[in-house]
């Protein structure tokens, strides 16, 4: 895309790894820390940060984030949104399954002129929202090839 | 003529809760507050796992009390086995609670709080008509992220807090960078209490029984008695003298009640019983927002919340200065001392009293677990609020009820998807 020094990536996994699939993102931040990556990305598990998100994002020119998505497909389908496709989807209701979530996190960070230059969601169609702590099958299938998505995009530079 | 208030899930409080309110002829026929969330088994999943890894589970039930779950598990944990941690750990954990108080309350208040009183339905407005606020909020919130992460190896669920102490230390030029940045933040929290004493609190008293936890040399977030403001005070294993759990159909969460019909904990409870052992700077702060003890109006526990901002960032500090002083040095978690016991957890987590009752094994794995958990203890406190406060507003439209009714819950700060565990409602 340019030419240079590639911007300070911030990889983030969010969810509650307690609920089931809600805990995707988290699972598969933990997978990326084990790949090889580039040395200007960073990767973390959030968690459920609520509005810490933004807190969190200040300073990095580059965010990705995994998350639970609900976006109506078979379980296990993931997308990836470039940050005008998810604010979108934010406006059409919410995109995340975390109460002080994603999508209004994001909206203030717009609202507030504060989003990093670029942003990135990677979102994962959950099977199994509820107390539990395995990964669905369908969701557990999808992860590796995600990753190995998400991989190829950080050394790509995307 | 009748009024109907039934408010579904009332906005800006995590979880799930309900207003229910009829108003028939002017009289109020019917008032209650539902907790509709589905119920968290997190006892039950404690059950039969090694000891070591209740601080990390329990620190999932909540983004916003992460710190303190794992610091109450581990103080149950270490209660239960024996273990004496060092005058290090107890200073680390002590910063990493006061970065973790600092977070919730800076959301509560501007998040939660403000949009209410500058007459915005929720922060995005509040966004675009007052920015320099919503900054002001998140400045302070990375800082005390920030703090959690340097103690604990990790934003939002520590990672480094173990059994009998840390496994990752923070460097002194961290701390060093840290309390730099505490001192300059006392701009924003001189703000924060000006932005606060501007707020037209609601006006409405109910007394009740104010507890929390009580220590004799400091203002306690971490270990000691549970007292009261009616003259209660035991010793954190008899913590269900003062608890008194019970049930009721229409919420899935359990109620606790000791000398009256309902006790409040958080912010104001605190505020209440330890006023004396704030910083010199917090009672200021409350001198400016207008606040001594005892208060008793529910409203207020934001203002109490405020107050505790500023002890919390100057206390903060002086934890750093000893820290510096001593230097942190790595040291091995303090070995257990048996192999089986059972311990009690207390700590005053940003919402109240947060207690874990443990039993551990000869395996090394937890045979039994009780959590209470704040906003359950608050909930007949909150209900009895709004009977009260229904008569004196009924002559009110129904939407300015409404909203005095939904700021009321919100005054709670209350956090329902983590109040609810293991109810078990038999209806006859």
């Amino acid at each position: 895309m340019s030419t240079g020094k590639p911007a300070r990536t911030l990889v983030i996994g969010i969810g509650n790894p307690l609920q089931s699939d809600d805990g995707l993102g988290v699972q598969a931040s933990l997978m990326l820390e084990n790949e090889n990556l580039p040395a200007h990305v960073q990767v973390e598990e959030l968690g459920t940060p609520g509005w810490g998100l933004l807190a969190r994002m200040d300073g990095w020119p580059r965010v990705y984030v995994i998350d639970a998505v609900q976006m109506g497909q078979p379980p296990g389908t993931w997308q990836r949104f470039n940050q005008d496709e998810v604010s979108l989807v934010s406006q059409s209701g919410p995109v995340s399954l975390h109460e002080a979530g994603l999508a209004e996190s994001l909206e203030l960070a717009n609202t507030l002129g504060i989003m990093p230059e670029e942003f990135v969601l990677y979102g994962v169609e959950p099977a199994v929202i509820e107390p539990g702590e395995n990964l669905s099958p369908a969701v557990l299938q999808a992860l590796p090839g995600l990753v190995e998505h998400i991989v190829e995009d950080l050394w790509k530079g995307t | 003529m009748s009024t109907r208030i039934d408010v579904h899930h009332v906005t800006r409080v995590e979880g799930h809760g309900n207003i229910v309110v009829e108003v028939a002829d002017g009289k109020m026929t019917e008032c209650r507050f539902d907790v509709v969330e589905t119920p968290r088994f997190f006892e039950a999943m404690l059950r039969g796992r090694p000891y070591e890894e209740a601080s990390h589970i329990t620190s999932r039930i909540c983004g916003i009390c992460a710190t303190g779950h794992a610091t109450t598990s581990l103080r149950a944990s270490e209660k239960a086995l024996g273990i004496q941690p060092s005058e290090q750990t107890v200073l680390l954990r002590k910063l990493s609670f006061h970065g973790e108080i600092l977070d919730s309350h800076v959301l509560h208040v501007y998040m939660l709080i403000a949009p209410d009183f500058l007459g915005v339905g929720s922060v995005i407005p509040l966004a675009k008509s007052h920015p320099e606020v919503v900054l002001r909020a998140l400045r302070m919130k990375k800082l005390a992220g920030d703090i959690c992460a340097a103690v604990t190896g990790r934003h939002t669920h520590p990672i480094a807090m173990t059994v009998g102490g840390f496994t990752h230390f923070p460097k002194g030029k961290e701390l060093e960078e840290l309390r730099k940045r505490l001192v300059a933040s006392r701009e924003d929290v001189d703000a924060t209490v000006e932005l606060s004493a501007t707020l037209p609190w609601p006006q409405f008293e109910r007394d009740t029984e104010y507890v929390s936890l009580h220590r004799t040399d400091e203002y306690a977030f971490i270990d000691g008695d549970i007292v009261s403001t009616d003259g209660a005070q035991v010793p954190a294993e008899d913590y269900r003298q003062v608890t008194n759990e019970y049930l009721v159909p229409h919420s899935s969460a359990k109620w606790t009640r000791n000398r009256r019909d309902s006790l409040m904990v958080g912010a104001l409870a605190r505020f209440n019983n330890n006023y004396s052992q704030l910083h010199p700077r917090a009672k200021a702060a409350a001198t400016a927002l207008g606040i001594q003890p005892k208060i008793t109006n529910p409203y207020l526990n934001t203002a109490a919340q405020v107050v505790e901002i500023v002890h919390c960032v100057e206390d903060a500090i002086v934890v750093i200065d000893q820290l510096l002083e001593r230097g942190v040095r790595p040291e091995e978690p303090v070995a257990p001392t048996k192999a089986a016991g059972e311990g009690v957890g207390v700590c005053e987590v940003p919402r109240g009293l947060l207690i874990h009752h443990y039993w551990i094994g000869e395996d090394g794995k937890i045979s039994g677990a009780n959590c209470i958990i704040p906003t359950n203890q608050n909930i007949a406190n909150l209900e009895a609020d709004m009977q009260s406060l229904v008569p004196q507003i009924v002559e009110k439209p129904a939407k300015d009820m409404q909203l005095d009714l939904e700021m009321l819950v919100r005054a709670y700060d209350p956090c329902i998807s983590c109040s609810v565990h293991l109810a078990k409602l038999e209806r006859s």
